[in-house]
Parts: structure tokens; C-alpha cells; sequence
């Protein structure tokens, strides 16, 4: 894995190198758009070969691989067990087609005219900080790489921060980022104090710490849970993925989060084994999460707003996944463990696929169409019909229908039901028939949600006028390869779920290797989807062959008896979902508003509809209100001046570190 | 399972897919005599199929791709459905653990297909009648799930063939059980396939339907499949509710096709005598209806978890 550093080297190699470019006088080089194309070609370069030695150290490597050094760094600092290696393969996955799209991407930005060198170094600190984290063994590396890792990509979402929706988004996300990292300081801390060590290996708790491991599981997953956006804690996702340039929602949704799930995973490794009503609290939060991510998703009309909030539903996916695996280790059960964490592992793999393609789309769009209100797009599978096909495989997929890779891992996470009813007996087969029919139900809404925006987005006639939709070449590769990897992952599940199996008995799941993943009948399904991918070909061609018999042709659909039928009189995203949201409309914040025509010469009516986040609207917000005034009252030393503020933070400053040197 | 069975299974599968559209005949029959009137042949369903087949298909102006591909995928996926599903005497073509989930979202592949094809017309006709079949849809799959899932769960078998082979009507609790979640399923099955009280099949009505508002505009081949694959549907949710009471196990051929068939004829004229002495339902209404069948199925199951 020696290997996988110098690939480290050479992404970090552009922001190094950049200052010193002027002076090279390389005439070429100078230009951005020749700059853009130096950089992604060195970062696409040694991703591929990274990519493919942590995949190689997945399939065959010895695991966990051992007596790593660098440049004379002690060996410890990093960490390539199986689970490290598994979440630095995703990120290295997904990196790839981003890093071709963001070509594309950046290539936008050059025409009009902005510099985008600082875009350039900021997606390459981010890269290189991502796979860090998870790599890290020791504490501080770790957080260090972390707050690097946040705070790079906050500078990348507010790229475009002259535009006021810019700075507010990302401010939740920001404020998020700290109070995240304050906690991960007081989990560390912690940590260190018990084990007298710094590496994450090496972190036991004392046998006199009593409940302690309780407060440090709490605390892990708020810090983690709140980077993945489980629900009580997504409020920063809905806010910042609209407002980040779409290079950095997409590895934000898409890899980002799920290093809070890594994070989740770590401290279940670190920890003993926790009481089982914690694995509980998981699942339910998870199931809330997913539940309402997709009942919010429903409600918006911003696209990229609707994929975070689908991003909310995923993570609540994966968080059900492992909350079974929870409840699994507090039983004992190997079986249990594994179909639980395995779902949670492969939907990671799966939601960082369908998501990055599906966030990759929603930009494509909105530099076409330059809204991102799906309200006014449509009309699109005229002008670009295999964008349209690319997009509507990931929406099939996220909703986890067959025959994608969503179905597989969900299926998965629904045998582990099956599973725990069975091993545990008692009460469980009612509760876990619960979870199973939330599960389904977020399935029907998912359905219900995509089956929205891709027809209002995609089909009928534009809303809004266009001139020409154009997709780069790039754009193409890059969602290919996504939708790609979800039509294999989904008709030949057997090497991902390899990959896995050896992720979990590789030094995870505690006890005796389990083939429990390899005994749902994978071929069957296969099979299955094989015969339907048949069928549909066949008949395909009978068809085919009887409408060429009888004819075929092209009409105006019934406009019951009107004629002048318009692209404003198609069926609306707000209607199409309205009957749903008035169902949970407290939850939502669902408001309309009318105003009819009402006299016998109608005056202009008008209608609008908007769901506001509950925990944004309702309790942050307040709060907020709260402190201002408060602060307001108690603005003493309120001064323009900022020499002022200065000489009290130094003030401040000196207080507590006299404080903390009298108390040593 | 040995190749000759396998061969011999899809042979009769394909069989029954072709004897499908009788039951509607059927249930139209016997709902015309209910109201007093001679009707329809019951080989009615054929010869309109028929005559779809000959037709010219006509599709929307501004259609694209889903609108051509959607009813072919509509169709094979009802079918792969079909072939998970024991049918009486049969054991099913299709069976592994775990293939109820498969079953259920099958189900919803050719709805996702469905919905997507009536919006791709670009009128709001048929906008309307995919919005409620989306609404509808997150009602409906929950009551699947709390019967024959509830059932998977207390027997431990997660195939529905086995599911339904596990059912032995011994003790009073849990015939009361099947009876409720037949009850159940009966909802299920009026919602899904868009019979009365939910939606009514015969009317052209566009404001007041669900799934043939969905079709308004198709023709010829497309409107072909889609009838066929309802038609399938139908006798799915059929199967689904007779097999509650089929007793699986039969030896004897003759028998088995005798009483299921018989089963099938029974529920065809329950089905028509429902839709004869109700009327539809107000569209605010239905959610509450299967809210309803959903609530019944929860009780059903404390009661029978707590009997136990």
C-alpha cells in the first residue's frame, strides 16, 4: 500500500506546484483551460492506479495489511484494515468520474470568464484530506485531516460566493463542521485518557470505566451522525447541497456523508459491544430519517435540494442496516452482524454511485437550463435522449427497483429482518415486521419521488424556452461509468458481495467467518433479472415487428376538445405530489398558498406551494431568534471598532491559560 | 428441482397466462346478471385483445422512448411476478428465499414503467391519474407487507410459495387470522388492480379514474400489453387471496384443478357482487380505505403475537 501514498503525492501535487507555475514560463501553461486540463489529468492518473491497488488489497491482499512506512513516518500513523480500505475504495471509486466531470465542469466556469485555480487546488485538497480520514490511525492525524476535509470543502462550496444563497447555505454548514469537530475533540480526548495512546488501534477503555463507553457512543453518534445527516441533525444538507458548485455537492452527498457512517462503524469497533437498546435507537432514528427524508424530498421543487433530502433517506437506509447489526452484536448473533452491517456496507457503495450520477445530472441540467426549479424544465428527452436514459437508470436504482444495484442492497437489509426474527424469537418478528414495512414504505415514496421529477423534468413538453442542450463528452463518460457500475452491481452482485463478506470477517464482526451473505440465492436473482432483460427483448421485437404490420403513428394527445394546447397546461411537480404531502403536512411544513380568480372577470389567480424543514424552521430558527435578542440585551461592550473585539479575545485568551496553568 | 419439472411448470404457466383474461369475463358476466342484464360473452376480454392487435398503435407527439418501451417492461415484469406465485396445484416457476421482497418490488417496477408512460403523453389527463396511482401506491404497500409479510414472519418462511404451504387452518386463532388477512389482501386487490370501490373499470370518466386515465391515450399494441398486464395483475391479486384457502398437498391432478378453479369461480362472483352493491369512492376517501385494510391487518397481528 506504499504505492498508495505516492498517488497521495501526485494529487497533491498541483496545489504544491501552483505558485511556482508563473515562474516557469511555460507559455502553455498559463492558460486556465490548459491548467484545468494539467490538473485533472494528474489527479485522474493516480486515482486509477490507486483505485485499483486498494481494490486489489481488498479482493486478494492479506488483511489487515501490516508494517506500512513512508518517507520514515512511523508505521502506525495509518491503518489499512479491511474497513478502512473498504471506504477508501468508494471515495477512490467515485473520485474517478467526478474528477472527469468536474472537467467538463470547470471548463464552464473558464468560459465565463472566472479563474478557477483556487477550484482546482480546493477539489484536490479535498481528495487527498477524504482519503486521509479514513486511512488515519492516529487521533490527531485524524482530526486534523478532518477539519482539513471540512473545511476545504466548505471553501469549495462557496466557490461562487459573491451570490447571497451562496454564503447563507454554506453558513449551516460551517457552524455544522465546528460543532462536529468540538465533539470528535471531546470523543478523542476521552479516548486518549483511557488508553494513554493516540492510535485509533490502540484504544481500550479502562475495565473501571464503567458506563463510560455509553456517553462515548452518544457522543460518536451525534458528531458522526450529524456529518452522515441523520435526521434530527440533516438540517445543513437541504441548505448547502444547492448552493455548492456541483463538482463538490455531488463528492459531498456522495462520499463525504459516508465518512460519518465510517465514523459510526470505527467506534463500534473502538468500543465494547453495546447494550442492545442502543442499536434500537439507531434504527428508529434511521427509520425517521428515512421516512421523512423521502416525504421531504417529495415536497421540493429545487433539485438539487430534493437529492439532498434523498441523501437523508440513504443515510437512514444504511443507519437501519446498522442498527441491526447493533442489535445483532448485543445477541451474539454472527448472522445477524453480517446481513445487518453487510446491507449498511454495500447500500454506502450503492447510495455513492446512483447519488454521484444522479448529482452529476442535476448539474448537467442546470447548465442547460440554468434554474434548478424543476417546475420549469421539461421536455429534456427530445433533445438528449441518452442523458435522459443515464439518469432514469439511477433514479430506478436509488428507489431500489430491480434490476439495479438499490434492490440488491436493500434486499439484503430485509433478509437481515427476516434474520433477527428468526434467531431472536419472542416480540422480534412484530418489531421487525414494523421495520420491514417502513422500509417498503419508503420504497413506495421513493417510487412516488422519482418517478416525479423524472417526468416532469425529463418528459412532455420545456416549460421554459432552450436553445440547445448540450452534454460534453466528459458529462457522458462520467455518468456512464455510474450507470454502469449500477446495471452490474445490480445483475451480478457476487463480487461486490465478496468484497463484503471479507470487509466484515476480516477483523469486524467479532467470531468465526459467517457465509451467511453467500446463502441468499444470488444466482436466482441473477437468473431472474437475466430472464426479464429477455423478456423484455423479446417482446420488444414482437412488438416491434406487429406495430410495422399494423402501422404506427404520432398524434396530438386528447386535449378534451380544446386546441390550443400549451407547455404551461402539462401536470405539475406540486400537484403531482400534493395528495401526498397534505398527509404529513404538519410534518413537512407543507403551506399552500391560493388565490383564485373570483369575479365574473377574473382577476389573475395565482398558486404556490413550499414545505419549510421542520428542525430548520421551527427550532433553529427560533432559537436563533432567541440568542439575538438575548445577546442584544447583554451588548455591553458593543464597539465598531474591531481592536476592541481583538483585545477581548487576547483578554479572554490569557484568562483561561492562566486558568488551566494554575490548575495543572 | 430437475429440468423436465422446470420445462413442464413454465409450459403450464403459459397455459394459465393465456386462460387469464376469462376471470375478468368472467366477473363481468356475472356482474351484468347481478344488475339484470344478459351482457357480454365471458370470452369478451379476448376478442378486445384481439381486436387491439390488429389496430394501429398511435402514441403522443411529444413521447419519447419510456412511452414505447414502458408497456413491453410493464408486461414481463407482471409476468415475472406471476411466476413466483404458486398456482394452486402448481408449484411456483420461480421460488428462493426471500422472494416475497422480489415479488413486491416487481410489482413496483412495472408501476414506476406505468406511471413514467403516462406522464410522458404531456397531458394532464393522464398527469392525474399517475399522481394518484403514485399516492395510492405508498398506501397500498404497507398492507402487503402486514399480511403476507406478517404471515413470512410467524411461520419463518420468506418464499411465498412456502408461505402459503405453511398455512394449516388447525387452531381457531389463526383461521380467524387468515381470514382477516384475506380480508386484507381483498382491499389490497380492489386498489391495486383498480376495481370498484376504488376505481371504476368501465367508466371513461377521466376526473374520476386511476389507472384507465393512465391509458387514456394508448393504442394498439401499447394499449394491448397494458390491458394484459392488468388483466395478469387481476388474476396475481386472485391467487394471492384463493391461495389462502387452496389446501396445498393435493395428490390427485384433477382434484387440485377442480377445487382451485372452483375457488377462483367463487372469488369471481364475490368480486362481482362487490362491485355490484357498492358504489365508488369519493377520491379524498381511499387513502382512508386502506389506511383501513392496514389498520385491520396491524390489530390481526398484535392479537395473533399475542396469542400465541
Amino acid at each position: 500500500m506504499q504505492f498508495f501514498f505516492y498517488t497521495l503525492l501526485i494529487q497533491l501535487a498541483f496545489p504544491v506546484f501552483i505558485p511556482f507555475i508563473k515562474n516557469l514560463k511555460i507559455r502553455h501553461l498559463t492558460e486556465e483551460k490548459n491548467l484545468s486540463a494539467v490538473a485533472h489529468a494528474l489527479i485522474l492518473l493516480s486515482l486509477i492506479p490507486g483505485f485499483a491497488s486498494t481494490f486489489a488489497a481488498l479482493v486478494w491482499g492479506n488483511l489487515p495489511q501490516q508494517g506500512i512506512s513512508f518517507f520514515g513516518l512511523p508505521e502506525e500513523l495509518f491503518r489499512f484494515d479491511s474497513l478502512a480500505l473498504y471506504f477508501l475504495g468508494v471515495i477512490q471509486l467515485i473520485a474517478i468520474p467526478l474528477t472527469i466531470y468536474s472537467y467538463s465542469y470547470v471548463n464552464h466556469y473558464i468560459e465565463e470568464g472566472r479563474p478557477v485555480k483556487s477550484f482546482l487546488i480546493i477539489y484536490s485538497l479535498v481528495l487527498v484530506s477524504t482519503q486521509l480520514v479514513v486511512i488515519a490511525n492516529n487521533a490527531i492525524i485524524f482530526l486534523v485531516c478532518w477539519e482539513m476535509m471540512s473545511i476545504t470543502s466548505y471553501l469549495g462550496m462557496v466557490f461562487e460566493r459573491e451570490k447571497e444563497e451562496v454564503q447563507k447555505g454554506s453558513f449551516y454548514y460551517l457552524v455544522v463542521s465546528h460543532v462536529i469537530g468540538f465533539l470528535l475533540y471531546i470523543f478523542f480526548f476521552l479516548l486518549h485518557n483511557q488508553s494513554n495512546s493516540w492510535l485509533i488501534s490502540d484504544f481500550r477503555l479502562t475495565p473501571d470505566s464503567g458506563s463510560l463507553f455509553i456517553f462515548l457512543y452518544a457522543i460518536s453518534f451525534v458528531a458522526f451522525g450529524m456529518k452522515a445527516g441523520f435526521m434530527p441533525f440533516h438540517f445543513w444538507l437541504p441548505r448547502a447541497h444547492p448552493v455548492a458548485p456541483t463538482v463538490f455537492s455531488t463528492f459531498l452527498s456522495g462520499v463525504i456523508i459516508k465518512t460519518g457512517i465510517y465514523g459510526i462503524l470505527r467506534t463500534f469497533q473502538i468500543l465494547p459491544a453495546p447494550p442492545e437498546w442502543i442499536g434500537w435507537c439507531i434504527l428508529i432514528v434511521a427509520m425517521f430519517s428515512a421516512v421523512f427524508g423521502v416525504w421531504y424530498a417529495l415536497a421540493q421543487h429545487d433539485i438539487k435540494k430534493l437529492l439532498a433530502y434523498h441523501s437523508v433517506e440513504n443515510i437512514g437506509i444504511i443507519g437501519i442496516g446498522i442498527g441491526l447489526g447493533f442489535i445483532g452484536s448485543a445477541y451474539n448473533s454472527i448472522p445477524i452482524q453480517i446481513l445487518g452491517f453487510g446491507g449498511a456496507l454495500l447500500h454506502t457503495l450503492n447510495h455513492a454511485i446512483f447519488k454521484s450520477l444522479l448529482f452529476m445530472g442535476s448539474g448537467i441540467l442546470y447548465q442547460n437550463l440554468g434554474t434548478r426549479n424543476i417546475e420549469l424544465m421539461g421536455g429534456v428527452v427530445n433533445k438528449a435522449k441518452y442523458f435522459v436514459l443515464l439518469f432514469l437508470i439511477g433514479s430506478v436504482a436509488i428507489s431500489g427497483i430491480p434490476p439495479f444495484n438499490g434492490f440488491i442492497s436493500e434486499f439484503i437489509i430485509y433478509n437481515g429482518f427476516f434474520k433477527t426474527a428468526k434467531e431472536l424469537q419472542s416480540y422480534y418478528p412484530l418489531l421487525m415486521l414494523i421495520s420491514m414495512v417502513v422500509l417498503a414504505l419508503v420504497g413506495g415514496l421513493a417510487v412516488a419521488c422519482f418517478t416525479k421529477i423524472n417526468s416532469i423534468m425529463f418528459l412532455g413538453t420545456a416549460r421554459k424556452e432552450t436553445k440547445t442542450f448540450h452534454v460534453s463528452v466528459y458529462d457522458y463518460t462520467a455518468l456512464t461509468i455510474l450507470a454502469g457500475l449500477c446495471i452490474v452491481i445490480g445483475f451480478y452482485p457476487f463480487p461486490f458481495i465478496g468484497i463484503v463478506n471479507r470487509v466484515l470477517s476480516t477483523g469486524f464482526v467479532s467470531g468465526n467467518s459467517s457465509a451467511e451473505l453467500f446463502s441468499l440465492n444470488w444466482l436466482m436473482i441473477s437468473f431472474v433479472f437475466v430472464s426479464i432483460m429477455a423478456g423484455v427483448i423479446t417482446t420488444w421485437f414482437w412488438k416491434k415487428a406487429l406495430m410495422k404490420k399494423y402501422g404506427a403513428r404520432i398524434s396530438d394527445p386528447w386535449g378534451c376538445g380544446y386546441d390550443r394546447l400549451d407547455a404551461r397546461m402539462q401536470y405539475t411537480a406540486s400537484s403531482f405530489a400534493d395528495e401526498l404531502n397534505e398527509v404529513s403536512k404538519s410534518v413537512l411544513v407543507y403551506r399552500k398558498k391560493i388565490e383564485r380568480p373570483l369575479d365574473i372577470f377574473p382577476s389573475k389567480g395565482s398558486f404556490s406551494s413550499h414545505s419549510y424543514d421542520l428542525v430548520d424552521y421551527k427550532i433553529l430558527q427560533r432559537i436563533y431568534g432567541y440568542m439575538v435578542s438575548l445577546f442584544a440585551r447583554i451588548e455591553i461592550l458593543s464597539h465598531t471598532d474591531i481592536r476592541y473585539y481583538i483585545a477581548l479575545i487576547l483578554v479572554t485568551i490569557t484568562f483561561y491559560s492562566l486558568l488551566a496553568f494554575l490548575w495543572i | 428441482m430437475d429440468l423436465i419439472s422446470l420445462v413442464l411448470r413454465i409450459l403450464f404457466l403459459i397455459i394459465i397466462i393465456g386462460l387469464i383474461p376469462l376471470f375478468p369475463g368472467f366477473v363481468n358476466k356475472q356482474k351484468a346478471a347481478f344488475t339484470g342484464r344478459i351482457g357480454p360473452s365471458v370470452f369478451q376480454p379476448y376478442y378486445e385483445l384481439r381486436k387491439l392487435l390488429r389496430k394501429e398503435t398511435v402514441n403522443s407527439t411529444g413521447s419519447s422512448f419510456i412511452s414505447l418501451i414502458s408497456p413491453v417492461i410493464n408486461f414481463v415484469a407482471v409476468v415475472a411476478a406471476l411466476a413466483m406465485l404458486p398456482i394452486g396445484f402448481l408449484d411456483s416457476v420461480i421460488s428462493f428465499k426471500g422472494d416475497i421482497i422480489l415479488f413486491a418490488y416487481l410489482l413496483g417496477l412495472a408501476r414506476f414503467f406505468q406511471i413514467l408512460a403516462a406522464m410522458d403523453i404531456g397531458s394532464s389527463f393522464e398527469g392525474m391519474g399517475a399522481a394518484r396511482e403514485a399516492t395510492f401506491a405508498v398506501f397500498a404497500e404497507p398492507i402487503f407487507f402486514f399480511t403476507i409479510g406478517s404471515i413470512a414472519f410467524i411461520s419463518g418462511f420468506t418464499s411465498i410459495s412456502e408461505i402459503y404451504l405453511s398455512i394449516k387452518l388447525d387452531n381457531v386463532a389463526y383461521i380467524v387470522f387468515i381470514v382477516v388477512c384475506s380480508i386484507s389482501v381483498f382491499i389490497l386487490a380492489v386498489a391495486e388492480c383498480s376495481r370498484m370501490p376504488v376505481d371504476d373499470p368501465n367508466t371513461h370518466l377521466e376526473l374520476t379514474m386511476i389507472h384507465e386515465v393512465m391509458i387514456l391515450d394508448n393504442s394498439g399494441m401499447d394499449l394491448y400489453l397494458y390491458q394484459y398486464s392488468s388483466y395478469i395483475k387481476l388474476f396475481i391479486y386472485a391467487i394471492l387471496e384463493a391461495s389462502f384457502f387452496y389446501p396445498f398437498g393435493v395428490q390427485s391432478y384433477v382434484f387440485g384443478i377442480t377445487l382451485f378453479a372452483f375457488i377462483i369461480l367463487m372469488l369471481s362472483t364475490f368480486l362481482a357482487v362487490v362491485e355490484t352493491v357498492t358504489s365508488r369512492f369519493r377520491m379524498k376517501n381511499i387513502p382512508y380505505y386502506l389506511l383501513f385494510a392496514t389498520a385491520i391487518g396491524v390489530l390481526n397481528l398484535l392479537i395473533i403475537t399475542f396469542t400465541k
